[in-house]
Formats: C-alpha cells, sequence, structure tokens
C-alpha cells in the first residue's frame, strides 16, 4: 500500500509534467491542443533516432529533441492555430484534430506499430530498495525534473516581464494589446515553450514505459485530466492534477488488478469532471 | 415555397431514391459496395453534424455507440441466435440508455471539456471490453450470424438507414425543435432569451444522434463480420465523421451527404498507398479548415446562396 501511494506520487509528477505544456496553451489562448500527445510522443521518437540512428547519448538527444520541438511549435502555432483562433473555439480545435491524426499516422508509416523504447542507465536501478519499499530511479528521476520544470514555468511566469505578458494575454486580450503587448507573439512563445517540455516529458516517458505511434492518445488523455483536475491554466495545479491520477490509477490497479488500472484512472476523471467541470482547483475568476 | 419549385423537388427526390434502389440491379458489386459504405457514414455524418454543427455539442466520442451498435449485433446474434435486425435495433436501444446514462455527467462539462469527457469514456469502454470475458476480452468476436447475408440485403438496409438519418434531420429542422437547433447554432444566448431550453433540446440532440449512431454501427459491422474493443471505439470513427462534416460543411444538411461521398472514395482510392489515406485525411482536414472554414456547402452557399435542402420557409 505505501509502496502503490509512493510510486503513484512520483508516477504523478511525470504526468504533471505530461499536463503542464498543455495547461499553459489553454491559460493562454483558450486551445485544448488535441496534438498534445501525439507532439510529445514525437519529441520521444526523435530522442530515439537521434540515439539509436545517430549514437548520440540520451542527455544531447534530448536537448536536440527539444531544439526541434521548439521549431515544430513555432510552425504549428505561426502558420496554423494563429491564423483560426479569431474564427472561434471549433476552427482551432479542429486543427489540431486533423496534426493529431496526421502525425500519429505518419510515425505509424515511417516507424511501423512496433512497441519502442529509450535504452538508459537510470531504468533498472532503484534508489532505494527494501522489503516495504522500493523506489526506482527513474521514476524519482522524472518526478524531480517534473518538479523543477513546474516549479521553474510558474517562476517565470510570476516574476518575470515576460511571464507578465503572457499572463496579461491570458487575463485580457483586449487590455494587454492596448498596454502594447503583441498577443500573437505571447501565443507563439507559449506553444513554443509548451512543445519544448513535451519534448522532455516525452524524452521521460520513453524512458520509462514502451511507446508506439498511437501512444498519443493515452497521453493526451492523461494531459487533459491533470489539467482538469489541476484547473486549466494553473501550472502549480498540474503537480497535483498529476499525483492525483499517478495515485488513483496505480491504487486502482492495487485494487481491482492491474488490467484496469487506466479505467479507474478515467473514471476519477469523469467523476471529478461531472463534479467540478471547471476542475478541482480552478480559481474563481476563471470561467 | 412556389408550387412549381415543390413539385420539381418531389421528382428530383423521387429520381435520386429511384436511382439508389436501382443500384443492385443495374450497377456493379464493388459500386453497390462503395454506396454501402458512403449510405452508411452518411449516416454517422449527419448525427455528428446534428450535434456538433447545430446543439453546439461538439462530440469526440461518438464512437461509443458504433461499439455498443456493433456489440449488440454481435453478441445477440452470435450468442444468443437473435433475429440479426432485431440485435441491430436492441443495439441502437441500449445505445439511447447508455448515452441517457451518462448525460447528467456529461452534460455537466461544457465545450472542449464535453468533447474530452465524452472521449474519455470511448477509451473507458476500450478497456472495460477488453477485460470483460462476456465480449470475449481483447480477442473480439466473428460475427457469424451475417456471414450468410447478401451484400444486396445489407445495401438495402444501409439504404434505410442512411436515407432515414437525412429524413430524420430534415424533418426534425422542419418542426420547433428545429428551429430552436438552428437559433441555437447562430446565437445560443439569443436563443435562450426567446425561450429556447437549451438543456433539454441538447439532451434529445444526444438520444436521437446515439440512437442512430448504434443503428449505423450494427449495420457498419455487419458488412464488416468482425468487432474487437479496439476497432469497435476506436477514435477513428469520429475521425471519420468529423472529417465528413468539415470537409462537405459543418451545420448544413447537405455538408455530411457530400462529406460521406467524398470521404469513402478518398479513403478506397488511398487504399493502394498503405498507410497513407490517414496522414492525407488529416492533411485535408487542417487544409480545408485554414482555407474555407465552412466546408464545400458552407462556403457555395455564403458565395452563391445556393441552398438544396433549405430548411428555411419561403417568404414568397
Amino acid at each position: 500500500m505505501l509502496q502503490v501511494i509512493v510510486t503513484g506520487v512520483l508516477l504523478g509528477g511525470l504526468y504533471a509534467i505530461i499536463g503542464v505544456g498543455m495547461s499553459l496553451v489553454f491559460g493562454i489562448m483558450r486551445l485544448t491542443n488535441l496534438a498534445h500527445g501525439d507532439l510529445m510522443i514525437l519529441g520521444t521518437y526523435i530522442t530515439m533516432i537521434l540515439m539509436k540512428g545517430m549514437g548520440i547519448p540520451i542527455w544531447a538527444s534530448a536537448i536536440l529533441s527539444i531544439v526541434a520541438m521548439l521549431v515544430v511549435g513555432f510552425v504549428i502555432q505561426n502558420f496554423l492555430v494563429n491564423r483560426v483562433l479569431d474564427k472561434g473555439d471549433e476552427p482551432a480545435l479542429l486543427v489540431t484534430f486533423g496534426v493529431s491524426i496526421f502525425l500519429s499516422n505518419l510515425l505509424l508509416k515511417i516507424f511501423g506499430a512496433d512497441n519502442q523504447s529509450i535504452v538508459n542507465p537510470l531504468a533498472k536501478m532503484n534508489v532505494l530498495s527494501t522489503e516495504a519499499l522500493s523506489i526506482s530511479a527513474m521514476y524519482l528521476f522524472s518526478f524531480v525534473v517534473g518538479v523543477i520544470v513546474i516549479v521553474g514555468l510558474h517562476y517565470v511566469l510570476e516574476k518575470t516581464n515576460f511571464g507578465r505578458s503572457i499572463r496579461a494575454t491570458s487575463n485580457d486580450t483586449m487590455a494587454a494589446e492596448l498596454m502594447g503587448v503583441n498577443t500573437r507573439r505571447a501565443y507563439v512563445y507559449a506553444m513554443v515553450i509548451a512543445l519544448g517540455i513535451a519534448a522532455l516529458a516525452g524524452t521521460l516517458i520513453g524512458s520509462t514505459f514502451v511507446f508506439y505511434p498511437s501512444s498519443g492518445t493515452q497521453y493526451l488523455i492523461i494531459a487533459f485530466g491533470v489539467v482538469v483536475i489541476g484547473g486549466m491554466g494553473s501550472v502549480i495545479g498540474t503537480l497535483a492534477g498529476g499525483i492525483v491520477l499517478g495515485v488513483s490509477q496505480l491504487l486502482g490497479g492495487y485494487i481491482f488488478g492491474s488490467g484496469v488500472q487506466m479505467l479507474i484512472a478515467y473514471l476519477v476523471l469523469l467523476i471529478i469532471l461531472a463534479l467540478r467541470p471547471n476542475g478541482l482547483f480552478a480559481s474563481a475568476t476563471r470561467k | 415555397m412556389l408550387k412549381q419549385q415543390m413539385i420539381k423537388y418531389i421528382v428530383i427526390t423521387a429520381i435520386i431514391v429511384i436511382a439508389l434502389i436501382a443500384v443492385p440491379f443495374v450497377g456493379s458489386e464493388s459500386l453497390m459496395a462503395t454506396m454501402t459504405l458512403i449510405l452508411i457514414y452518411m449516416a454517422m455524418g449527419q448525427m455528428w453534424n446534428l450535434m456538433g454543427g447545430y446543439a453546439g455539442l461538439l462530440s469526440l466520442g461518438m464512437q461509443s455507440f458504433i461499439g455498443i451498435g456493433g456489440y449488440s449485433l454481435a453478441v445477440f446474434s452470435v450468442s444468443y441466435g437473435m433475429n440479426v435486425y432485431l440485435a441491430i435495433l436492441v443495439g441502437a436501444v441500449i445505445s439511447v440508455v447508455f448515452a441517457l446514462v451518462i448525460s447528467p455527467a456529461l452534460f455537466k462539462m461544457s465545450g472542449v471539456y464535453f468533447a474530452i469527457g465524452s472521449w474519455v469514456v470511448a477509451e473507458a469502454l476500450i478497456i472495460a471490453f477488453s477485460n470483460w470475458s462476456f465480449v470475449k476480452y481483447a480477442k473480439g468476436i466473428g460475427i457469424n450470424s451475417v456471414y450468410r447475408i447478401s451484400p444486396t440485403q445489407i445495401y438495402f438496409t444501409a439504404l434505410i438507414l442512411g436515407l432515414g438519418a437525412v429524413l430524420v434531420v430534415f424533418i426534425m429542422m422542419r418542426t420547433k425543435i428545429g428551429l430552436a437547433l438552428m437559433g441555437m447554432r447562430d446565437n445560443i444566448s439569443a436563443a435562450e432569451t426567446m425561450g429556447v431550453e437549451i438543456f433539454r433540446t441538447k439532451l434529445k440532440c444526444y438520444l436521437i444522434a446515439s440512437f442512430i449512431t448504434g443503428l449505423a454501427g450494427g449495420v457498419m459491422y455487419m458488412m464488416q463480420g468482425y468487432i474487437m474493443p479496439s476497432s469497435g471505439f476506436s477514435i477513428s470513427w469520429t475521425v471519420a465523421m468529423t472529417f465528413m462534416v468539415i470537409i462537405g460543411g459543418i451545420g448544413t444538411m447537405e455538408g455530411p451527404i457530400i462529406g460521406a461521398i467524398l470521404y469513402v472514395l478518398l479513403t478506397q482510392y488511398l487504399y493502394n498507398f498503405p498507410g497513407m489515406s490517414m496522414i492525407i485525411l488529416g492533411l485535408v482536414a487542417v487544409v480545408v479548415i485554414l482555407i474555407a472554414p465552412r466546408g464545400i456547402m458552407g462556403t457555395l452557399r455564403e458565395k452563391t446562396g445556393l441552398e438544396i435542402l433549405s430548411p428555411r420557409r419561403a417568404y414568397k
């Protein structure tokens, strides 16, 4: 039981980093990026081919993958999403849906449906290994990275001018524009940051679990769950959201068997959605 | 509407219906198979459009009802020896009941929450069915009860389904609920101020859509003959519906018809390039939203004022 909860919390840190990019994008432009999961898996595949194909060490591959996804984020926001944002919610949502279908099938075409994994030194190591409790080094590492990224992002958003321009755009687009903020550019920054973090999350996911081209769907739902539970647009909330989801998934698996553990996580998500349609930690001012 | 015009419409409709009935007798087998698919997809597209285009319920979870329809056909006709058509009908009824059960929770969510909430329901069904011995877990069920049904018979079933779906929407748009829906589509707050009961109208739409989508699932699996959780509840059904409606024109009645024809022809053509079809569909959908967000019919209507199945009453 203690084991399940500790692992669940650590898994929650990993889930939080999956969700935080989606939360950022939603917070600023009210867009649910349905391609978020597939873009993250794209980052995973980029890391994998750099390592397997070119023999680049994992940390360098991860950095290159992040750089590549920053470019992808710029392209997607500048050439696709920015062009439909003022046409209402649905066109933007459907554009990301189209991107999602395109990406997952492109990966399927290139890599085939086989399971893949990223080999890394932490995967088989345990930090702590007693009878009552063992902690996997990879889970702990992911958790620490997740916390650092989220706290770092929170700090940037709260304390820097750049963060203020993003928050201003998020609160009131028109007022921000009148105060001299280039909101279109703020959108691009938000998407670029979101996808950079997604590439990092993708590398962590690929090092922890096996993945395949259609994994994006599963992680999109996890990201969505994290964001919903944490409150759409709240960066710190994603950490809480990730932990709730991670613990409920593993507790569900512990009680009802591992085959249905994701089912339990989905049910928890649906129940929270039905009871608190705006998220568990949503601030009162947000609609 | 002018009397002459009305007669013209009735004649054109009659010609189309007769042509559709004649397909199995004069057309080739491959034409009939293509037409069967178009008719089934048309029914799905109409229902997705009814929800997404009119009621403002952008759903990414309509595959729940395709799967329930297909599984009801499989379970009741194979394991219990029920008549195939009755099994499909039972599937549609179960779809409505399921929709009714999840609606209190789903309808608390709005906009994108509803879209993803309904998707999560479908994903949960995949896992639930994969762990349920009654439906033979993830390995699926071969629907051997439909193997002896001739393609012609399946074609006529699809014809009734497709025309029925169009007719339901056609009639709905001419009743009070249609007016309410169009009001909601154009301006939801104005509609509410004028006394439209938003919640009840949405719920009615959702139930009708779940019934006909459930039927469509049954007919689809009558053609396919094998169902698994990962295929029956696959997001690709919703991808198809979304694609058809966007290409054809969201919020128009003709849109899903044109969309279904294009979708089926395009996917059949792309069979020659394995693995490419979904990549190209995704690309086409993105390009269409960028350059013509109203789809083919919406753009035509804007430019030329053309309306074929117009629900508008004439003022003349």
